[in-house]
């Protein structure tokens, strides 16, 4: 601790070593904008990350503790709502299994059409569950925590989704936990399709939790309130076919180029602690590719797909 | 006073420990926004007291972990809470005259400092978010800080007597 202390300008009670606190904050401020500008750049700095990362375990864990012991023992407490919740999830399972049934076949078959059409495509993905260790205690930022980290072989960029669509990538691995974010995020985009036309093209974050903003779809385009987002899958960074979400509201303004339409986010973005990491066929060669790139050019890669081009079969 | 004594490496970083997790712990989203910045006010409290063992540099450090736990640019908190420490070393003198509810007074610049480094960088970053609600903790802060300065000192005590 001795180094860190610094004095005041040689008066005082404080006489000594002489470098004065205004030369200091100016050498602070500029180390601290060349780390900023190296972390935007690099990833030259995640070890040290990493690192730190590891050493403040313990306090994180401790933060989240209150919220687990209230969830425990609210759950010891309420064991009606925990019958009522079983039986509730034992209905649901055996509506699932029977539609499962019925999907097994379909996958079947599907495989069945797409070996015909000689796509290597695979309807077979490996999914992690993940807990949410805590939302991102910025409010202003769409970001999550998870507790499984590199040690668990999650990647940079790989997609994060819940029982009901997708809901981020993952930005940031340290050994033992990782960071995410949202697509709700103002700074994401993900390419999607409309599930009915299958038009292409890409879904912003708005910064609110419950809204996604279709900004390139023209005036023509065929777009209806209802319409199902899937996940298109160009850009290779999230899996084809999931849900992405909910056409809200469509506005056309006279004058204006391009439709204003509202999304819903399918995924319960803030409710559930829960996540499902997924792995598709070709994650080696993604986790590869993720190492080098910024979680953020997927836009870039889709941005020319708004139109329907036929890019399904190069992309898989 | 603890300003005289000579307060471990160890008991400083207890009471760090403190303020963080009053940083971490989660709150429901509304009440989050004004939450009191505890961690920088502990910083700064540090700072104030022990001019000889926590200057500008453990400010610094001090804030680079938040910006590993928050995921925010590498050393953004860290500049945010160097130039807080920067103007309370300055007021120092100033700041040990007064009894700690008039103290709050002079800490709401720090804390004001504090915030626009923060929104500043996030702007140039592209992660802005211009919300009056993110200036809350500027009056929260002050408004914690006679009674916060009281634990801490009275934890500090427990080793200096």
């Amino acid at each position: 601790m001795r180094g860190f202390a610094d004095d005041d300008d040689n008066k005082g009670p404080l006489r000594g070593r002489g470098v004065s606190p205004g030369i200091k904050i100016v050498a602070i401020a500029i180390v601290s904008v060349v780390l900023m500008m190296v972390d935007n750049a690099h990833d030259a700095l995640a070890p040290v990350r990493g690192t730190l990362a590891i050493a403040m375990q313990p306090i994180q864990i401790a933060a989240e503790m209150p919220g687990d012991v209230a969830d425990y023992l609210g759950r010891y407490f309420n064991r009606g709502e925990l019958i009522e919740d079983n039986e509730a999830l034992n209905r649901r399972v055996l509506l699932l299994r029977a539609r499962l049934q019925r999907l097994a076949a379909l996958e079947a078959e599907n495989e069945r059409i797409r070996a015909l059409l000689a796509s290597a495509s695979s309807l077979d993905q490996n999914v992690l569950i993940a807990r949410v260790l805590s939302v991102t205690p910025d409010p202003y930022r769409h970001r999550i925590k998870l507790n499984k980290g590199s040690a668990d072989g999650v990647f940079k960029g790989q997609a994060l989704i819940d029982a009901n669509g997708i809901m981020g990538q993952v930005t940031d691995v340290t050994p033992l936990d990782s960071r995410a974010i949202l697509i709700t995020d103002a700074n994401h985009g993900i390419p999607v399709e409309i599930n009915r036309t299958g038009l292409q093209t890409i879904a912003q974050g708005t910064g609110r939790s419950n809204e996604l903003r279709l900004p390139f779809l023209a005036n023509n385009a065929d777009v209806r309130n209802g319409d199902l987002l899937v996940s298109s899958g160009l850009g290779g960074r999230y899996p084809a076919g999931y849900p992405v979400g909910r056409v809200q509201n469509v506005d056309h303004k006279p004058g204006d180029e391009f439709l204003d339409v509202v999304a819903e986010p399918a995924a319960h973005l803030n409710r559930g602690r829960e996540v499902l990491l997924v792995w598709t066929s070709d994650t080696g060669a993604k986790a590869e590719k993720a190492n080098d790139e910024k979680p953020s050019a997927d836009t870039a890669d889709a941005a020319d797909g708004a139109n329907r081009a036929d890019a399904g079969s190069d992309d898989r | 006073m603890i300003t005289n004594h000579h307060v471990s490496g160890l008991m400083i970083l207890f009471t760090l420990a403190i303020g963080l997790l009053l940083t971490l712990l989660p709150l429901p989203e509304a009440l989050a926004a004004a939450r009191p910045a505890f961690y920088p006010a502990t910083v700064l409290f540090w700072v104030l007291m022990q001019p000889l063992r926590f200057g500008l540099v453990a400010a610094w450090v001090c804030g680079i972990l938040i910006d590993v736990i928050y995921g925010t640019p590498f050393a953004e908190h860290g500049l945010a809470l160097a130039v807080a420490a920067y103007l309370v070393v300055q007021m120092r003198e100033l700041l040990w005259s007064f009894p700690p509810w008039q103290q709050s007074l002079l800490i709401a610049p720090a804390i004001v400092a504090y915030e626009f480094v923060l929104f500043w960088i996030d702007g140039v970053a592209g992660a802005e978010v211009n919300q009056w609600w993110r200036w809350l903790p500027v009056l929260t802060t002050p408004l914690i800080w006679p009674l916060w300065t009281f634990l801490l000192e009275r934890i500090a005590e427990f080793e200096v007597g």
